[in-house]
């Protein structure tokens, strides 16, 4: 309340543009919570209701059917599915969980080094070498690192032979398996910084105090340091869980055995089998799929899709609720310097 | 506790400190070894590679051989390529411009409700919609048939059934239409506008300042080196996007919303990563224009 006069308050032309200003922000909310509202209204409509016209505002007879289907998809459609849902859904557990354990550790150990161990020049060149690939568009090393996730060490498509013979030398194969979308990500730039503006708040006096205590630069990091952080803990996992969560480029380049494809992907086949891709709808995708008249069929229709929406919602959801007393808390950021 | 006992007492304590940090130096650089790695293999080494890569024929199997701007040539002479090109410069700059400055305002704004009202409207704000989740929800709403987008236009406003994604005119604008509407505070500026202390604002007013002018003078120049940042994490972001337009039009009608990075994947699925490669480089290229011109435009900082 800083904006707006201390004195004066009561004036006409003060409180109309006040209450415009509640009136941009009550809009902002609200638009935000509509599309939670229409997913999951249309999500317990039968088939036809959900493609009726005029839409309706709430199910006449709200049902779960959708619901239902959508977990067995591949048994309706083996076309559409080769997996059951549920082995997606695990999958991208394991990426997104996987990641965190690798990553954060990773980056908040060299964020915090950066910070408060490493002075001078060096302090100084690390930081850049750190955040200097988050001022670069990442695109140009995406076939790059897609070829590393084949033959690491080699960014190459066939890994060269050693000098004087036909035997190529050994590389090493993450492609194609969940290590492929982990290990990529082990340290993360945008992550590095707000750990480090996080620590760079923490006085130096606290630390220097453990040192005269006596204490191995690990351990003050592990007792003193790490319990004060919690909220940039908590802020960049929840983060990188809902980065990870929904990473949807990378794994479509990496991965390409449907049994180890995260739910992103089962999602991009699902809706590419529904012909939900621009124009089509999926009554006219019947022809193209045989899988599909099966389901439009059996009830489901965007209710459906809608529930797969929310079933890919659902975990950053939760996330969110942990993570979301610390948000303000542990961003500490004041641009890249 | 004496003036005396606090002068003499930290000499001792600051030899050892001074000790200590001589004798574990290289302990330290253990917390940052694993993430150098990291950083130099995925982040350091493919990037630069990429260049080299692009210059060669990169072929799936058998012998790499050097081929010099060969690849360039061939995506010269390909006339998807400055179609993609357009597209991306288009939704780039039309998303910076109609999406990049209303989270500023709101921010600002949100900081003028009472702090519980603000504590409720946040985190109602911050409930996270899944991205991908949410191009279902886009598709849905676009829907020529049923959608609700139509609904709007053809029951409520009278206007002739529409064609949005379908359009090969307007797709682009209806693709950044969902950042507009769906507007909301940003993180950082919320949390840069809380370091601002009451005292600044309470000044400007006994100089006489109103709502305009506070804002101007204090909110904006506080933020501007999260404003900086942020807006170049747009523009390198929205140049190489893929996601939302890949889930909502697959780059239809015929490539009207296909971007650099999506045609780069087609090019990929082909088999041609040389040319894939090529393309990336010049699509780096043109975004490390516009980051150049970008840094002169926000060189003179004045906090500084």
């Amino acid at each position: 309340m800083s904006l707006f006069p201390t004195v004066g308050r009561k004036q006409v032309k003060v409180r109309i543009s006040w209450w415009l200003v509640v009136a941009f922000l009550v809009f902002g909310v609200f638009m935000h919570l509509v599309p939670f509202y229409i997913m999951i209204s249309t999500s317990i409509k039968p088939a036809t209701e959900a493609m009726a016209m005029p839409p309706t505002l709430w199910p006449k007879e709200p049902t779960f059917a959708a619901w239902g289907l959508v977990l067995k998809l591949s048994d309706i459609a083996k076309s559409v599915l080769s997996q059951p849902l549920s082995k997606y859904f695990l999958n991208s557990m394991i990426m997104t969980f996987g990641t965190m354990i690798l990553s954060i550790p990773v980056t908040s150990l060299a964020a915090y080094a950066v910070s408060k161990l490493i002075k001078g020049r060096a302090s100084k060149n690390l930081f850049i070498f750190f955040i200097g690939t988050l001022m670069l568009p990442g695109i140009v090393s995406l076939i790059p690192s897609f070829l590393l996730t084949r033959n690491f060490p080699f960014p190459l498509p066939v890994a060269p032979n050693i000098p004087g013979t036909d035997v190529p030398f050994p590389t090493l194969r993450i492609w194609n398996t969940y290590w492929a979308v982990i290990i990529p990500a082990g340290f993360s730039a945008s992550n590095f910084l707000l750990f480090k503006g996080y620590f760079d708040g923490i006085p130096d006096s606290i630390i220097n105090a453990a040192r005269v205590d006596g204490g191995s630069e690990f351990n003050i990091f592990r007792r003193i340091i790490l319990p004060m952080s919690i909220p940039v803990y908590a802020v960049v996992s929840y983060f990188t869980f809902g980065a990870t969560w929904d990473s949807y480029l990378w794994p479509l380049v990496v991965i390409q055995d449907s049994a180890i494809a995260p739910l992103t992907l089962a999602i991009r086949r699902i809706s590419d089998a529904f012909g939900a891709a621009g124009t089509t709808n999926p009554l006219t995708a019947v022809g193209a799929s045989a899988g599909i008249s099966e389901l439009v069929s059996q009830g489901l229709s965007w209710n459906g899709l809608m529930v797969l929406g929310l079933l890919q919602a659902i975990p950053t959801f939760i996330f969110f609720i942990i993570a979301r007393e610390y948000l303000l808390k542990g961003v500490k950021i004041q641009g890249l310097k | 506790m004496s003036v005396g006992t606090d002068v003499i007492e930290p000499k001792p304590a600051a030899q050892t400190v001074e000790g200590g940090r001589t004798r574990k130096r290289w302990l330290n650089w253990l917390f940052v070894i694993p993430a150098i790695l990291f950083q130099f293999f995925w982040g350091w080494y493919p990037m630069v590679i990429a260049i080299f890569l692009s210059l060669t024929n990169a072929p799936i199997r058998g012998a790499i051989t050097f081929r010099g701007i060969e690849n360039y040539v061939r995506l010269a002479s390909d006339p998807l390529v400055p179609m993609a090109f357009r597209v991306t410069l288009i939704y780039g700059i039309l998303s910076i411009i109609l999406t990049f400055i209303i989270p500023i305002i709101t921010a600002i704004l949100l900081m003028e409700m009472p702090p519980k009202t603000m504590r409720v409207m946040m985190i109602l704000w911050f409930l996270p919609l899944s991205g991908i989740a949410s191009t279902l929800f886009w598709q849905y709403l676009y829907n020529e048939k049923f959608g609700i987008f139509q609904y709007i236009a053809t029951a409520v406003l009278g206007l002739p059934p529409q064609t949005f994604l379908s359009s090969e005119r307007f797709v682009l604008f209806w693709l950044i239409v969902p950042g507009i509407i769906m507007y909301g505070p940003g993180l950082y500026y919320i949390a840069g506008l809380q370091g601002i202390p009451k005292s600044y604002y309470e000044a400007a007013e006994v100089e006489g300042a109103g709502f305009w002018r506070k804002i101007w003078t204090i909110s904006l120049p506080r933020l501007r080196p999260i404003i900086s940042m942020t807006l170049l994490f747009s523009i390198i972001g929205s140049l190489q996007e893929f996601t939302f337009p890949d889930l909502m039009t697959r780059g239809g009608p015929n490539g009207a919303s296909r971007t650099v990075v999506m045609y780069m994947f087609t090019l990929l699925n082909n088999g041609r990563i040389g040319d894939s490669t090529a393309l990336a480089v010049m699509l780096f290229a043109l975004i490390m224009v516009f980051v150049l011109v970008f840094r002169l435009a926000f060189k003179s900082d004045p906090d500084v």
